[in-house]
């Protein structure tokens, strides 16, 4: 990012000189780069300010341009609130919301998708990894549905992008949300891709203004961002099979520690989930005293960093009552973790547990 | 040598800023909302901004300022947050002049039933307050008119303009992304509802910028997801570009009215040296510009000759200057600005702008027209 943050500052919709110029090819390049990430064409990825605005686009985007088509949408319920609230505000203004159930893993049955799409659904969007519990959607087979009924597929890969392969063909995706912060890009720049060919998607622009990104998302750019944003696709791409490796290797050597634990349970699907994922309950302990004692040794949540102050509604999903999603953490491994580190957390956290348990109504 | 007089489409970020942003990316780098201690770094470097920003425009709480993605979402999020409250299309009323960030808006708001109407602007490029009192009708529910005009300078009596409409009792937005960090702009003193900031027009990072919302005010989101912003804009916060734009408005603030008098005397200098050069016509007024900004037409120019020409030609000499505003960089069209007050379409693709910063020198601007002069003789304007 650095050079773009003094050399070359020009706005990339600047064509008449050479400060623009510049700041254009970088762009230009990273939206190759991004592109190939997920087999697809440079002119397919629209850069926007992150993935809640991707999310937003999608949905409001493709509702509002095939209005006259249908005013159906089907999402799941455990989907990230950027999809849920969009939904919702759809909701006011008339158009109908199925938002299917998931099991007890976390999955989408597909048969329930089968029979939820009507003649007026417009657009299915199922996320590709969860952020809360890390659970990975079969998205090629809810890519061939919704194909074979000749309805959009749009999904949320802001989780996903990096940490497992996408190639929006063989998933047969027409959608897709992206974001650079999720996998050690910089905040603030994310993209959605939108299939060109076959179908060819419409997308009614949500903001509009100088006609940047050929005209489906109006604003200007900054590159540095959009430089490290691909910067970061490239680098967790060519580490994506070693770091899955190590990342799960971490994951499982805590799981296994804390499962000397009584009480404990695993949240989602135990193998179709993100490698640096590990989300649990455990029983008879109060959530947010374990989160306070935790806090001084590592950081971590007990959902999402957005809605934070709720139970979780994926929790709520996978059949969890209040009290149970409260008493929950969210262990996201990264690139830097290591095995000590691990292991202290592991001690800290079941000694933790166990002293809290001793002085607890529960006992 | 290479002379950047472009500041109106963007600025160089400022060595501060990119220090801040330097330093955010390597240790501040949390979510705002996490619960943990890099969540709180996050967050502090969040509220700190905040404050800084809200400082530059002497609002009443810095809970006023909500951060967004730039001065397009900040336009669009104004118009579509106040419009999109109602059931039935109202009215609006825009200027003439606005930027396409309001006027897309406002031409998508025609399509969904709502009554636009555009005032007519003056010769200098100025709303005058008889056409917006005679516009304003009972279901005018939002005025907005841009602060300073990106093309041709001039700056609207905002103040006047707000009174006006709120006496009526509509909303007043002013998209002030061309004047923030350049002129003093007090929104308490403005009395406005909305007004739109870019941080990337006063050397901050592009992809931020921010909405004043008057303490009281409803508006609809126009992200929905997470509820960060206090629920007003969802999307987790561009903590680094939000840092440093906060150290640009809080360098903006301490170096205004040095910076101002400075650059209007470099821009007056500029004017006054091709006063006697009748193949470049000033555009905009005079009286009341950005400081910043300098702008002409070619009012003889052979139908060869556009804005772009010259554009194109001082690029070669290494000097960085627009045509319109680089948002419609890609085309040759005449300049809906200019045609608006009152130029021939002909002279409507003459356009051309210079827009000073920071850096800029006296023997910039002296380099700047004796390359113009030259370029003009070359291309047989007469």
């Amino acid at each position: 990012m650095m050079p773009y943050w003094t050399d070359a500052f020009g706005n990339p919709a600047s064509l008449g000189h050479f400060y623009g110029w510049e700041a254009q090819a970088a762009v230009q390049q990273a939206r190759e780069t991004i592109a190939a990430a997920i087999n697809a064409q440079p002119d397919e990825i629209v850069f926007t300010s992150g993935a809640t605005e991707a999310n937003n686009l999608a949905i409001k985007g493709v509702a509002e341009a095939y209005l006259q088509r249908g005013r159906h949408l089907i999402t799941v319920m455990t989907e990230h609130r950027a999809v849920l609230e969009p939904c919702a505000y759809l909701e006011t203004l008339g158009f109908k919301v199925t938002y299917l159930p998931v099991q007890a893993d976390g999955r989408l049955e597909l048969t329930q998708l089968s029979t939820a799409i009507r003649a007026d659904t417009i657009l299915v969007s199922v996320m590709a990894a969860n952020n809360e519990i890390g659970v990975l959607q079969p998205l090629a087979e809810i890519g061939y549905i919704c194909r074979s009924h000749q309805v959009l597929f749009h999904t949320d890969a802001a989780q996903a992008l990096g940490k497992i392969p996408l190639d929006v063909e063989a998933l047969s995706v027409d959608l897709m949300s992206l974001t650079a912060h999720k996998l050690y890009g910089p905040k603030g720049i994310g993209a959605l891709y939108v299939r060109r060919r076959q179908p060819r998607v419409q997308l009614a622009p949500q903001l509009h203004g100088g006609g940047q990104e050929q005209g489906r998302r109006a604003g200007t750019l900054y590159t540095p961002q959009v430089v490290g944003f691909s910067v970061a696709v490239q680098l967790s791409l060519e580490r994506l099979e070693s770091e899955t490796v190590q990342l799960q290797q971490l994951r499982d050597r805590l799981w296994q520690q804390l499962q000397t634990l009584s009480g404990v349970v695993l949240n989602g699907h135990p193998h179709h989930r993100l490698a640096g994922n590990l989300n649990i309950t455990i029983a008879d302990v109060d959530g947010a005293a374990l989160l306070l004692v935790l806090q001084p040794t590592v950081a971590l949540s007990s959902g999402s960093a957005c809605s934070q102050h709720q139970p979780s509604h994926v929790l709520l999903a996978l059949g969890h009552s209040a009290e149970q999603a409260k008493a929950s953490l969210r262990f996201g491994l990264g690139r830097s973790n290591t095995i000590t580190q691990v292991d202290h957390v592991a001690q800290v956290l079941i000694e933790a547990v166990r002293s809290l348990r001793q002085n607890s109504v529960y006992s | 040598m290479q002379i950047y007089l472009d500041h109106s489409a963007t600025t160089p970020p400022h060595p501060d800023v990119v220090m801040r942003m330097q330093q955010i990316a390597q240790n501040d780098w949390g979510n705002a909302s996490s619960l943990h201690q890099w969540g709180d770094r996050a967050a502090l470097v969040l509220e700190t901004a905040r404050m800084q920003v809200a400082q530059l425009l002497n609002a009443p709480d810095p809970e006023t300022i909500i951060f967004t993605s730039g001065g397009t979402e900040a336009d669009n999020w104004a118009l579509l947050g106040i419009t999109r409250q109602y059931t039935t299309p109202q009215h609006l009323i825009i200027s003439a002049v606005e930027h396409p960030a309001i006027a897309a808006t406002a031409d998508w708001l025609a399509t969904q039933g709502w009554a636009v109407t555009q005032l007519p602007v003056n010769g200098q490029g100025q709303v005058s307050p008889e056409s917006l009192e005679a516009a304003l009708c009972p279901e005018t529910v939002l005025v907005s008119v841009i602060y300073g005009q990106s093309e041709v300078g001039t700056i609207q009596p905002i103040q006047t303009l707000t009174q006006i409409t709120q006496r009526h009792g509509a909303l007043f937005h002013t998209d002030a992304v061309q004047g923030v960090g350049h002129v003093p702009i007090d929104v308490q003193a403005l009395g406005v509802d909305l007004l739109s900031i870019s941080a990337h027009k006063f050397y901050a990072p592009q992809g931020v910028g921010a909405l004043y919302v008057r303490p009281g005010l409803e508006l609809q989101p126009l992200l929905w997801g997470g509820g960060q912003e206090r629920g007003w804009r969802s999307g987790t916060q561009a903590i680094g570009l939000v840092g440093g734009f906060g150290v640009a408005a809080e360098l903006a603030l301490a170096n205004l009215d040095a910076e101002q008098l400075r650059l209007s005397q470099l821009r007056d200098r500029f004017f006054r040296l091709l006063a006697d050069e009748p193949r470049l016509q000033p555009t905009g007024s005079q009286q009341s510009r950005l400081p910043h900004h300098v702008s002409f037409c070619l009012p003889q120019a052979p139908e060869e000759v556009t804005g772009r020409t010259l554009v194109r030609q001082l690029k070669l000499a290494s000097i960085a200057s627009s045509a319109g505003s680089a948002c419609h960089g890609g085309q040759a069209n005449p300049s809906p600005v200019l045609q608006a007050m009152g130029y021939s379409k002909a002279i409507a693709r003459t356009g051309i702008r210079f827009s000073l910063g920071r850096q800029t020198i006296a023997a910039d601007i002296d380099w700047t027209v004796l390359v113009l002069r030259q370029i003009l003789n070359r291309l047989g304007v007469k």
